[in-house]
């Protein structure tokens, strides 16, 4: 942080200060606060993937960068905040940023995003004349479509965090800049919109909780959180045998011609924990993480098995300490390409939760659909006189699969899992607004893993284009299968299909005509135990809902 | 002499409230609910009640009713087994649901069990298109085999919902023909009829909820009903729907998806009525029971409706008054996590065993005990009397939290109290802050058990200046259905642009929803002198996927709605988002019509001024802890049955009743209005 901070006594946030009941109290206030942000961001944006799908975050954060609170739609998120507000202060000594100031920022390396679509606006909170916290909100916006991934320059506008506003002052020329580099710009303005109401709400209410109670003590609750989930995290991890565990899976998506092999080692000592990662040296493809990413899918997979209700601010970071070579693919540096890092962090998950399966096996689950699988459409609206006329659409949609089957519990169906959770779009939604046709939408029969334990299973989503467009599809485990434990039987594969006529698609891009038809098959996940001890009961219930159909569940049968 | 009768039947009590519409004399009375049969109970308890008072059934020209029988149902996964026919593609929509996981970390959270089993959900070849047209006619002969099949698998409910359905309900209609050919039997719940409005997995969850709820309801609804004939009533029972209105009992077994919020949506309009009677209309509703809190905001008198929820974690499309719940109240278990914070619920002790002062063995303290232990609670006895107290072991019970917080047992005590305090505040938050409304104008109506204890501190933390406590804040829901309108919402979806050249298709659309309304009217043999209709439509920006409701200008289609509509719309824009675009173009998705009928209310009547002074309802003093000076004072305590209309107390003091007790702190005057209600305001 700036050492030349107008007024450190005030500041400088004493957690001990304070009782444990005000934290709490003003934890709930800082929780209404990042939580009101979020709805009036998704409420008031327009495009599908932030209405919908809610693909955004918002938080509160203190002067020297730390969390808060933050109402995380999306478990990726949690890191992808972490690194904006040192690149922000990097750029822009403090002492020139004024009330009504409002940050952009995008870019990988000198933005402290994790991939260029999620554009990042920051306002400061000034109260009584000082800075004393940031309202901060990212939205991922579904524009840079149908670009190349041989290097970030390829995938789309970087933006270092620049002023939006200065002073509260709209700054055209930069808007504009940015405008015209987007392929939607009519919905990236309104999203923009809406992202800046939501972190003026924070900047308000910020401003009233401090009226109320004092700023001294509104800081010192801030400190005591992040003490707080600390604790949390120390405990848990506590709590976990003491050893040396090592992992290693495969990871594959259509980007890649082959098989990249990842392998991590983790050593609990104590109440703190350390990953160390092997990959790869990073590769031309969208597929690398930078390491703010990886540590965002690490606290994430760790705080799944050490404790889920530990609150998602900086404090928790602290007892876990994360390692990997720079230059490698879960570890790049500059010019890599990172637009699909969320595919190689849900393998990130399965590597952690891999290992510590070993120490904690009843904690874990077995390996969940491993992809974020995803079609993204691009075409051009027919010119009819609407204001849409001739414009370019962008759609994007991600599809869920099995969540791996549980010691006790059978894994969930068709879902989102672990570093995503997005909604769907309703058929009804999307039909109307994109010259596309859903034909089917299911679970695919025999994709969850046989075990004790059934895995969920993965889910078949049928589209016919209504127009021309080009689809760029995404995934992985199309070539391995999600493990299982225990004695859980692997889950099924993810596919893409192609019904006559169409293609060629060429690593996961290609162009659809009118009438030409795309079937996209999710990954299911793995089960849990031998499946010789599944009961006949369940079995029976099983049979009747067709829930398997493959070879392995017949052997078991 | 006639009776109007409310009886509002929870898990544990059901509280009868009887009027006497000549005298104006009113009885409350609360007694054990019959789960395993409510109507049991029910009919048992107002016959007792009407000997107690020497009345005659035929007396009675009015019976109210809040049930939470659908709600039960559907939490305890009691709804009978149902079969669902869809639109081939899409059977497991219903599992599928939005594709989102129950929890962000937590991978041993479940969904809530999809409510027809995957065998039970029968696909059949038809599509429609977005704009209506038909891309793939319905196989009849393939509905037809579905709908026998479910039958020999012994289905007692059938669940109808297309893609589109909304849009072109023409085969939803076929297949309902159907079904009433194959399978009369069996109780119908189709799509377009239940929640005629679009996003394809909301509609059919909440038709299929419906489904699962039909015969459930149905047999109640025709079980009470029987009873209640059995003794004499004649008078046609009403129910309460979630929108806060009541409709016959008919009408509700149709559509038991619309009562799944009866009770809490009795409280509200409880809350409504009382204001409006006091001569308030800008309420915040805040009823503290036992175990959850739900609270509402109501503007006008108005209470905000939200056309669809989640209820125990099924999605439901229908006209709800907007409630937030919290699972926070009086039984409410106070504890320290691993962190070293000090939490409160959403565990709670619940009525058996009950906080620590009940001696019932439980050791876990509660947020009651926390008030017995600062004597806010009487320290010795409950339930005037009738409810001994241990104020010993609640001390020993939060001395083992403060040992660990290293605090002393009183400041423990109080950071209970803060803590539960400051979860209801922000679930005020919620339905005001967060809609854009300023809690600081808004009158807190504090009820259920717990609320008109806690209602002070809740009001300072929001600061909120003025609290009002009804009569009789243990019963109050049972007594809100004696005030209640009869009340219906019709509602029909249609993108169309706000402009002139909608005017046609509105004026269209707005005919057939007053047809609607009339038809239903008709049924409820509302004279018309006694009707009313509002019109609503929601709009957003074109592109925005939510809408805003916006009530539509009186008077003839015209330019003046449209201008109406786009200036209401800009400023609820502005008031809930921070901003309005007048560029962009509005559209219009959902138009609603509420009928309201004027029913004749039990009308509570003012009281002449006390002759004698507050000191007659003094019955002595004990020492109270208060949170404003953090330490104990001693404060005179009150009888609220002997408080009389012009009765001042100013704070610090307590005052008791049976069912509730109300906390008066320094600085804040209690007076007693002519209805007896208390307004607690700045001294």
């Amino acid at each position: 942080m700036n050492p030349a901070v107008a007024c450190p006594e005030i500041l400088r946030a004493d957690a001990t200060a304070i009782d444990p009941i005000t934290v709490e109290v003003l934890g709930s206030a800082f929780a209404s606060i990042a939580e009101e942000m979020g709805e009036a961001l998704v409420r008031a944006s327009y495009s599908t993937n932030i209405k919908e799908r809610r693909d955004c975050s918002t938080a509160l954060f203190d002067t020297a960068g730390n969390t808060l609170c933050q109402a995380e739609h999306i478990p990726m998120h949690l890191g992808s905040f972490i690194g904006i507000l040192p690149h922000i202060l990097k750029r822009h000594p403090e002492v020139g940023i004024k009330p009504g100031d409002v940050f952009v920022g995008n870019d990988a390396y000198e933005g402290g995003g994790t991939h260029l679509p999620d554009i990042v606006l920051a306002e400061p909170i000034f109260f009584e004349g000082r800075m004393v916290a940031w309202a901060v909100n990212l939205a991922h916006h579904a524009d840079f479509a149908d670009r190349g991934h041989a290097h970030i320059y390829q995938e789309g506008l970087r933006i270092p965090p620049i002023r939006l506003y200065r002073a509260g002052v709209l700054q055209e020329d930069v808007q504009e800049l940015i405008l015209l580099n987007c392929q939607v710009p009519r919905e990236r303005l309104s999203d923009l919109r809406a992202q800046m109401a939501a972190n003026r709400l924070g900047v308000q209410r910020m401003q009233a909780l401090a009226a109320r109670y004092g700023l001294g003590t509104v800081l010192a609750a801030g400190a005591a959180l992040q003490n707080y989930a600390e604790r949390k995290m120390r405990a848990g991890i506590a709590a976990i045998p003491d050893g040396t565990h090592r992992f290693a899976d495969r990871f594959d998506c259509p980007e890649l011609d082959g098989e990249l092999d990842f392998a991590v080692t983790i050593t609990v000592a104590g109440e703190e924990m350390h990953l160390h990662f092997d990959s790869p040296p990073q590769v031309r493809a969208g597929i690398n993480l930078v390491f703010t990413a990886l540590l965002s899918t690490v606290y994430y997979a760790v705080k799944t098995v050490v404790d889920p209700t530990i609150l998602p601010n900086a404090g928790l970071a602290r007892p876990i300490h994360v390692t990997a070579p720079a230059g490698t693919v879960l570890h790049c540096v500059h010019p890599a390409a990172v637009n699909g890092r969320t595919g190689t962090c849900q393998r990130v998950v399965d590597l952690i939760h891999g290992a510590l399966a070993k120490a904690v096996p009843e904690r874990v689950i077995a390996a969940c659909n491993g992809a974020v699988t995803s079609a993204t459409f691009v075409g051009t609206r027919p010119e009819d006189g609407s204001p849409e006329g001739g414009h370019l659409w962008v759609y994007l949609e991600t599809i869920g699969g099995g969540s791996g089957a549980r010691a006790t519990k059978d894994g969930l169906d068709g879902v989102h899992v672990h570093v995503t959770n997005t909604s769907n779009l309703p058929v009804e939604a999307l039909e109307g607004e994109y010259p596309l046709s859903v034909l089917r939408y299911e679970l695919v029969n025999g994709s969850g893993g046989a075990g004790r334990r059934r895995g969920g299973m993965g889910l078949r989503r049928v589209y016919r284009a209504e127009a021309e467009c080009r689809l760029r599809l995404d995934g992985s485990r199309l070539r391995s299968a999600p493990w299982g434990l225990a004695g859980g039987l692997p889950g099924g594969k993810g596919e893409f299909r192609f019904g006559p006529g169409v293609g060629p698609f060429e690593h996961g891009s290609g162009a659809l005509k009118a009438g030409d038809i795309v079937e996209i098959i999710t990954p299911g996940s793995g089960g849990y135990g031998p499946p010789e001890e599944r009961t006949a009961e369940e079995r029976a219930r099983d049979s009747a809902e067709e829930r398997f159909a493959t070879a392995a569940a017949a052997a078991a049968e | 002499m006639t009776w109007r009768i409310g009886v509002d039947s929870g898990g544990t009590f059901t509280d009868i409230s009887l009027f006497e519409t000549e005298t104006g004399r009113m009885e409350v009375w609360k007694v054990p609910s019959t789960p395993a049969d409510p109507s049991h109970g029910i009919a048992a308890s107002v016959s007792e009640s009407l000997s107690r008072l020497g009345a005659e059934a035929v007396e009675i020209v009015s019976f109210g009713h809040g049930t939470t029988v659908s709600t039960n149902a559907l939490i305890q996964g009691r709804g009978v087994l149902t079969g669902l026919i869809t639109t081939e593609g899409f059977r497991d929509l219903l599992e599928i649901g939005r594709q989102k996981r129950p929890d962000l970390y937590d991978l041993q959270a479940d969904k809530p069990p999809a409510l027809v089993s995957r065998d039970l959900r029968l696909e059949v070849p038809e599509r429609v298109r977005h704009d209506g047209g038909v891309e793939t006619r319905l196989d009849e002969d393939a509905v037809r085999q579905a709908i026998r099949r479910l039958r020999k698998k012994g289905v007692k409910a059938v669940a109808i919902a297309f893609l589109y359905g909304f849009v072109r309900p023409a085969h939803e209609v076929i297949a309902r023909r159907i079904l009433a050919e194959e399978f009369p039997e069996a109780f119908a719940s189709i799509g377009h009829e239940v929640a005629p409005e679009f996003r394809e997995y909301e509609r059919l969850s909440t038709t299929v909820v419906n489904a699962t709820l039909g015969p459930v309801m149905q047999g109640y609804i025709e079980r009470l009903a029987g009873r209640l004939k059995e003794i004499g009533i004649s008078a046609k029972p009403h129910l309460t729907q979630s929108n806060g209105g009541v409709i016959g009992f008919d009408a509700a077994a149709r559509l038991p998806v619309r009562t799944v919020l009866s009770g809490p949506s009795t409280g509200v309009v409880a809350a409504e009525a009382v204001g409006r009677l006091a001569g308030f209309t800008d309420l915040i509703t805040f009823d503290m029971g036992g175990t959850s809190t739900d609270v509402a905001l109501l503007e006008g008198g108005r209470c905000r409706l939200t056309s669809e929820a989640t209820v125990h974690g099924y999605p439901i499309k229908a006209p709800m008054l907007d409630i937030h719940t919290v699972g926070a109240g009086g039984g409410s278990v106070a504890y320290i996590d691993s962190g070293g914070l000090l939490k409160v619920g959403p565990e709670s002790a619940g009525a058996d065993p009950g906080p620590v002062c009940y001696a019932r063995g439980s050791a876990e303290p509660t947020v009651t005990d926390a008030n017995v232990v600062l004597q806010t609670l009487n320290p010795t006895h409950l339930l005037g009397g009738r409810m001994p107290v241990r104020q010993d072991l609640a001390e020993r019970a939060i001395a083992r939290l403060a040992g660990r917080l290293g605090m002393d047992l009183h400041a423990t005590a109080e950071g209970i109290l803060a803590v539960v305090t400051a979860n209801m505040a922000k679930a005020i938050r919620v339905i005001s802050v967060q809609r854009g409304y300023d809690p600081r104008d808004y009158i807190l109506v504090a009820f259920g058990g717990a609320g008109p204890l806690h209602a002070a501190r809740l009001a300072r933390e929001l600061e909120i200046r003025r609290i009002l406590v009804p009569r009789n804040p243990g019963i109050l829901c049972a007594m809100g259905l004696l005030l209640t309108d009869l009340r219906a919402d019709f509602a029909a979806t249609h993108l169309l642009p706000l402009g002139p050249a909608s005017l046609g298709e509105m004026a269209a659309i707005f005919t057939r929803l007053d047809a609607e309304a009339a038809a239903w009217f008709a049924e409820e043999g509302v004279a018309a002198a006694a009707r009313r209709v509002e019109r609503t439509v929601d709009l957003r920006y074109a592109g925005q996927n939510y809408e805003l409701s916006v009530p539509l200008a009186d008077g003839p289609p015209g330019s003046g709605w449209i201008t109406h509509l786009a200036e209401g719309f800009a400023r609820a824009h502005e008031r809930t988002y921070g901003f309005a675009a007048a560029e962009e173009p509005v559209q219009m998705v959902t138009f609603r019509v509420q009928a309201t009928g004027a029913v004749k209310k039990a009308e509570l009547r003012p009281e002449p001024p006390a002759e004698a002074g507050v000191c007659a309802s003094a019955t002595g003093e004990r020492k109270v802890w208060l949170s404003e000076i953090r330490g104990f004072v001693t404060c005179p305590i009150y009888d609220r049955e002997i408080l009389r209309p012009g009765n001042r107390i100013d704070g610090p003091a307590v005052i008791e009743q049976m069912d509730a007790t109300t906390m008066v702190p320094s600085g804040m005057r209690a007076s007693v209005d002519p209805i007896r209600n208390l307004l607690l305001e700045a001294a």
